[in-house]
């Protein structure tokens, strides 16, 4: 599995800190980014212990106004707070930090909003664990799901989609989706500076199979997202997005892949 | 001779419509295109954020319009009440810079504002592991 090495500074600095594993401790971490979700943050967390998976929780508290914290705390998580709001992409991205630090084999992914199913981890790990995949994403599109996304959002998914295999990367029916699992090598290579504030997507994706991870997708089925999340992309953000979008796909299409890929 | 008879309505459309020349149009192309490969280049190397981007693609993008559509220009000229294109430009530019001056001390504002927290929040840190391990001295001793 040691395909990658780490950005230098940053591995030097991750080794020194690094930690045995002990005892008590998952070989894998389940980070859930959260922002305001004090309504659905106890009851994610609780349908995680309910599942019996052997994973360690860890909720980033991105600067949350309310009481996602202080609950999900109680519900025996382990919580990181951000002194204020940097972006889901950073929160995810502390969660990458935290567990290079602690040793952690595996990372999976999950939003707090109650949308992902935990039943679906094992099945997210499994190709990870048999060394088939590097990133392992839950797709809500690979089969009959049932799945209703707005003709926009959809419309918009396809466009990406081509983008990304116009650039030279695989075919990935679901890329926004929240829910993933990712092998050591990949966490560790996405706590380097390329990695965006806000929303992962494509561009990372292109940069991953650049640097020659494999990246395997497994269906999942997925509850509607909520409401609120669908101003996320009102107004100005329609035409910020795609254009920005494409900026970083450039980007990472125009990034040679560091030389200890090929090995 | 009479040099009175043009009246202030002709000589301002005269103005207006005074043509364009070849070269400026070239070479306003010119710094437009090297101004769009600048930003990419420094997207491509990281040192400028995707989301600082879109005011500098509208500007250049903006400027191509412009010096390919002169009567663009005309027309804002006459719609401002100027009565040169390039009070026009001049006055745009200013008025762009003023805009993008003031969303910068915003950015900056908001910045300084993170950067104590963060400050804050480091000492505060310092301070309690310095007492861990004066408790943990204490306690050996």
């Amino acid at each position: 599995m040691g395909r990658m090495s780490a950005p230098p500074a940053f591995a030097i600095l991750c080794e020194h800190f690094m930690t045995p594993h002990s005892a008590t401790r998952s070989r894998s971490v389940l980070v859930i980014p959260a922002l305001n979700e004090e309504r659905s943050i106890a009851k994610v967390i609780a349908g995680v212990r309910a599942t019996g998976i052997d994973v360690d929780v860890l909720v980033i508290d991105d600067g949350s106004r309310d009481a996602t914290a202080a609950l999900a705390r109680e519900s025996g998580a382990h919580v990181i707070s951000h002194p204020f709001n940097l972006g889901y992409g950073a929160a995810l991205q502390t969660g990458y930090k935290y567990a290079v630090r602690e040793g952690y084999a595996e990372v999976v992914q999950m939003d707090a909003d109650g949308q992902h199913d935990p039943a679906y981890v094992p099945r997210l790990l499994a190709p990870i664990r048999s060394g088939e995949a590097d990133l392992v994403i839950g797709s809500r599109f690979l089969e009959e799901s049932g799945y209703q996304m707005g003709s926009a959002r959809s419309a918009a998914r396809v466009f990406f989609q081509r983008v990304l295999v116009f650039f030279g990367g695989p075919h990935i029916a679901d890329p926004t989706s929240g829910l993933q699992a990712l092998s050591r090598p990949v966490f560790r290579f996405c706590c380097s500076d390329f990695y965006p504030s806000d929303f992962p997507d494509i561009d990372v994706l292109l940069l991953l199979h650049r640097q020659g991870f494999r990246i395997r997708e497994v269906p999942v089925h997925m509850a509607p997202s909520p409401p609120e999340r669908k101003t996320m992309h009102a107004g100005l953000k329609t035409i910020y997005y795609p254009y920005k979008m494409l900026l970083s796909t450039f980007r990472s299409w125009r990034t040679k892949p560091s030389p200890s890929a090929a090995d | 001779m009479d040099t009175t008879s043009i009246d202030l309505d002709t000589l301002r459309r005269l103005a207006i419509l005074q043509p364009e020349s070849a070269s400026t149009r070239i070479l306003s192309l010119l710094l437009c295109g090297a101004f769009l490969v600048a930003v990419l280049t420094l997207v491509h190397r990281g040192r400028l954020r995707e989301e600082f981007t879109p005011i500098w693609t509208a500007v250049a993008v903006g400027m191509m319009i412009a010096s390919v559509w002169f009567d663009s220009v005309r027309f804002l000229t006459w719609a401002v009440g100027a009565w040169t294109p390039s009070s026009t430009l001049f006055f745009f530019g200013l008025v762009f810079l003023l805009i993008v001056s003031l969303n910068y001390a915003v950015r900056l504002s908001g910045m300084s504002a993170q950067v104590r927290l963060l400050a804050q929040e480091v000492a505060l840190l310092r301070e309690q592991l310095a007492e861990g391990e004066r408790a943990k001295g204490d306690a050996a001793g």
